[in-house]
């Protein structure tokens, strides 16, 4: 290719790219919009509609794999096919933030202000653009960054993927580099990666802008519950509070709003009585249909599988959950590195104001530069004396992009807590003279325990996709392949390689119940006590 | 406690108060009262060194404070006790860094809650606990800590009337009770009642930058009542200081 050619075509694959999830991410606030508004509609709907997505979302987009390449390349097929596998990938990477953002917003309306709706009998599109959709852009500005940033993370996985011997691919950055490093074409990888720098820098200001103007806008001056003063003199105001805490995907399902939220519409058992008696048949008919063709699905899928096949999909499950606690463990690892640095590096941040302005946009860009991307080149430079010194190296480097993939979430969420708490409790700690260990101990951990439980949660939901990348890497560098001895994601990994759909689905799935299991067991329970007795803003009283 | 010279003036460039001097005695209570915005509650926090000053020095027992110690302990106005721990323990948190052992501070925060009406309540969380008795809780901690001078922020302001009455009139005897080794309070209040129901003097903050534009000794017998003919008086006294606001 000519070097001023390969110019353009490195330029016009970033701008494809970033419409791609631009574009995706558009989508996810369109429909979310449609749903939240249902959901806050028709209890029957908002009580399908947000388990699924809570669930959804603590599975990990590679779960959603197997059931791309069947559904899209194998049953669509062609470039129409292959493109629309990209955009699902990228929209479970980006959407479920979103959707809840929109449903907690459209929830929490305030009384006051729905009543003048329902007072002036402003219809569906008025109540829409006057109230719902304004009252929602704080939220969903502060989900733009953390779903970008997402979804880039990805793409060296959802431009370009291979089924057996056939590798599919569509135009973007990621499946240019992929190409580009195959070729050895070293010098235009740098110029892709740099425009891609620049992109992602370029937009982590504009969402930062964006997240600034539309809080001013739109944000509520009620939720502003915070003053600091002095040294401590953090954070003012809502406004600025989510433009800096904006990476919060994932984080934001686990608190409630300050708000007081609409009048409940009753359970379901008293709506459902409520119903006039020929609506409740229609309903229970709609209800008894969509049931009736989801387990005969089901039941024709089992059916058309051999015997055999599943006794060959079993005879695979033992080493499947071995894979699969090895990798717990690994994420365990990954959590408990990422918990130690957040708190430290976070606390530090949260009572130095002015290292924070300037460290803040810093590590926004770092961490939404993807690090599939620049990681090979880290590979290369560093593989020969890794190897040489730890022999457990392809151990480090998946914990690596495992850390990098994933950090910032715990990161972000412990600052988070650090700033809610209020500055009477820091003044008391000043007041007292109480040591950095006994402050963090008796007030700091304990008043950002809800926040680290939901950054914990995000982490370890995180880390799976680092691991997915890392564990195994054909080709990584010069015929060089990454790879761990055993773990669940380089079994997908190689399923997928070889064409075995239906065991990486089956390991897919198995996977996707434990961790669900798991979330409602352990990060939900969590959760749970933490909202009940770890509730800083409850210490101050203000009658 | 001797402030002299002091002034603060906010990172934007605004002057909020200049050339304060207050010095407090012993078994002194000294309110400071003055319109919304003043920086009443900024100068209470440079007294304690929460804020340093800009300009101007702050000396205890002759010794300049240079950071925020327990010996200048401060009473916020929004109620502040830590959700998880119980009564106990949010006292004990004064006394940790002190070289005490737990035995000796079971004991102090013990005897500091019975000091503020609170036997029997040392294993409540604050959520079991009404608004009066919270703030019970945060002066106890505040006198666990040995503090010399008080500072207190509006610190009825939360509290139903009634429950602020009850506790306005305990308050005196608590802060002054020989167990503790208080020697003097500062209060900020915008409750003239209040002010001259505890306060042996009232200084009186005014303009822009803001000064101490008047000062009022209270002589007064305790246990005081709005209804003694001289209430009336120093609250004119006050209105007229504080009026017109500048």
């Amino acid at each position: 290719m000519r070097s001023v050619n390969l110019l353009l075509i490195i330029q016009l694959a970033a701008a494809a790219t970033i419409l791609r999830v631009l574009f995706i991410i558009l989508i996810s606030i369109l429909t979310g919009w449609l749903l939240a508004y249902a959901s806050i509609r028709s209890s029957i709907f908002e009580s399908i509609y947000i388990p699924v997505i809570s669930s959804l979302e603590s599975v990990p987009v590679i779960t959603f794999f197997p059931v791309v390449l069947v559904i899209f390349v194998t049953r669509i097929g062609g470039p129409v096919g292959t493109e629309l596998a990209s955009d699902f990938l990228v929209f479970t990477a980006v959407v479920w933030n979103i959707w809840i953002a929109q449903y907690q917003a459209f929830k929490t309306v305030p009384k006051e202000l729905y009543e003048v709706t329902i007072n002036h009998e402003l219809g569906f599109f008025s109540r829409m653009r006057h109230l719902y959709v304004p009252f929602s852009m704080p939220k969903i500005a502060a989900n733009l960054f953390p779903s970008f940033a997402d979804a880039l993370f990805y793409i060296t996985v959802s431009e370009v993927f291979s089924i057996g011997t056939k590798s599919f691919s569509v135009f973007g950055i990621g499946s240019l580099i992929t190409r580009l490093v195959s070729l050895g074409n070293m010098y235009y990888v740098w110029v892709a990666m740099l425009t891609l720098a620049v992109w992602v820098a370029l937009l982590t200001f504009v969402f930062r802008y964006i997240a600034r103007i539309t809080v001013a806008k739109y944000g509520l001056d009620t939720s502003a519950p915070i003053r600091r003063r002095g040294k401590i003199n953090i954070m003012h105001t809502y406004q600025a509070w989510n433009t800096l805490t904006g990476p919060m995907k994932r984080l934001s399902k686990h608190f409630t709003s300050t708000f007081r939220v609409l009048p409940t519409r009753g359970n379901f058992g008293r709506r459902w009585n409520a119903l006039s008696s020929s609506k409740r048949y229609i309903m229970a008919g709609v209800a008894a249909f969509i049931l009736i063709i989801l387990i005969t699905e089901i039941a024709l899928f089992v059916s058309s599988l051999p015997l055999n096949y599943w006794g060959y999909l079993v005879s695979y499950t033992p080493a499947i959950f071995y894979g699969m606690a090895l990798d717990y463990v690994r994420v365990a690892i990954i959590a408990l590195i990422s918990l130690v640095i957040a708190v430290f590096v976070g606390y530090y941040l949260a009572v130095h104001q002015r290292a924070a302005v300037t460290a803040f946009p810093a590590i926004q860009i770092i961490t939404a530069f993807p690090a599939p991307v620049y990681f090979p080149l880290l590979f290369a430079a560093t593989f020969g004396y890794m190897y040489a010194v730890f022999p457990m190296s392809s151990e480090i480097y998946v914990l690596f992009l495992g850390f990098v993939s994933t950090f910032y979430y715990v990161f972000y969420s412990f600052w988070m807590g650090v700033q809610t708490i209020p500055s009477e409790f820091w003044e008391i700690m000043e007041n007292h003279e109480l040591r950095f260990f006994t402050r963090m101990r008796r007030i700091i951990l304990p008043a950002t325990f809800p926040y680290l439980i939901a950054g914990l949660s995000s982490t370890i939901d995180s880390a799976w996709g680092g691991l997915m990348i890392g564990e195994y890497w054909p080709e990584i560098i010069d015929g060089k392949t990454l790879e761990v001895n055993v773990g669940l994601m380089k079994m997908l990994d190689i399923f997928t390689y070889q064409g075995k759909i239906g065991l990486a689905a089956w390991a897919s799935l198995l996977f996707a119940i434990v961790v669900t299991v798991f979330s409602i067991l352990f990060t939900k329970k969590l959760m749970t006590m933490a909202r009940e007795k770890y509730v800083i803003e409850e210490g101050v009283y203000a009658a | 406690m001797n402030a002299v010279d002091i002034s603060y003036i906010f990172p934007s460039g605004k002057e909020v108060f200049t050339g304060i001097n207050i010095s407090t005695g012993e078994n002194e209570f000294v309110s400071i009262v003055g319109p919304s915005g003043i920086g009443k509650s900024t100068l209470l926090r440079t007294l304690g060194y929460l804020i340093p000053p800009t300009t101007g020095r702050v000396f205890l027992m002759g010794e300049e404070i240079k950071k925020p110690s327990s010996k200048i302990s401060l009473i916020h106005q929004s109620i502040a006790t830590f959700p998880w721990m119980t009564a106990m323990d949010n006292v004990k948190l004064a006394l940790f860094g002190k070289g005490l052992s737990q035995a000796e501070m079971n004991d102090i925060a013990a005897k500091t809650l019975e000091t503020v009406g609170l036997k029997g309540a040392e294993g409540l969380y604050p959520k079991e606990m009404s608004g009066g008795m919270r703030q019970r809780v945060a002066i106890a901690r505040a006198l666990a800590g040995s503090p010399i001078v008080l500072l207190m922020d509006e610190p009825f302001v939360h509290l139903d009337e009634l429950t602020a009455e009850g506790l306005r009139q305990e308050i005196y005897d608590i802060l002054f009770n020989p167990s503790t080794t208080l020697k003097s309070v500062v209060l900020v209040s915008h409750n003239l009642d209040e002010v001259l129901e505890l306060s042996d003097r009232v200084l009186i903050m005014n303009g822009s930058p803001a000064k101490i534009v008047d000062e009022l000794i209270i002589e007064m017998p305790r246990p005081r009542s709005s209804r003694d003919s001289r209430f009336s008086i120093y609250l004119d006294k006050i209105y007229s200081s504080l009026t017109p606001v500048r």
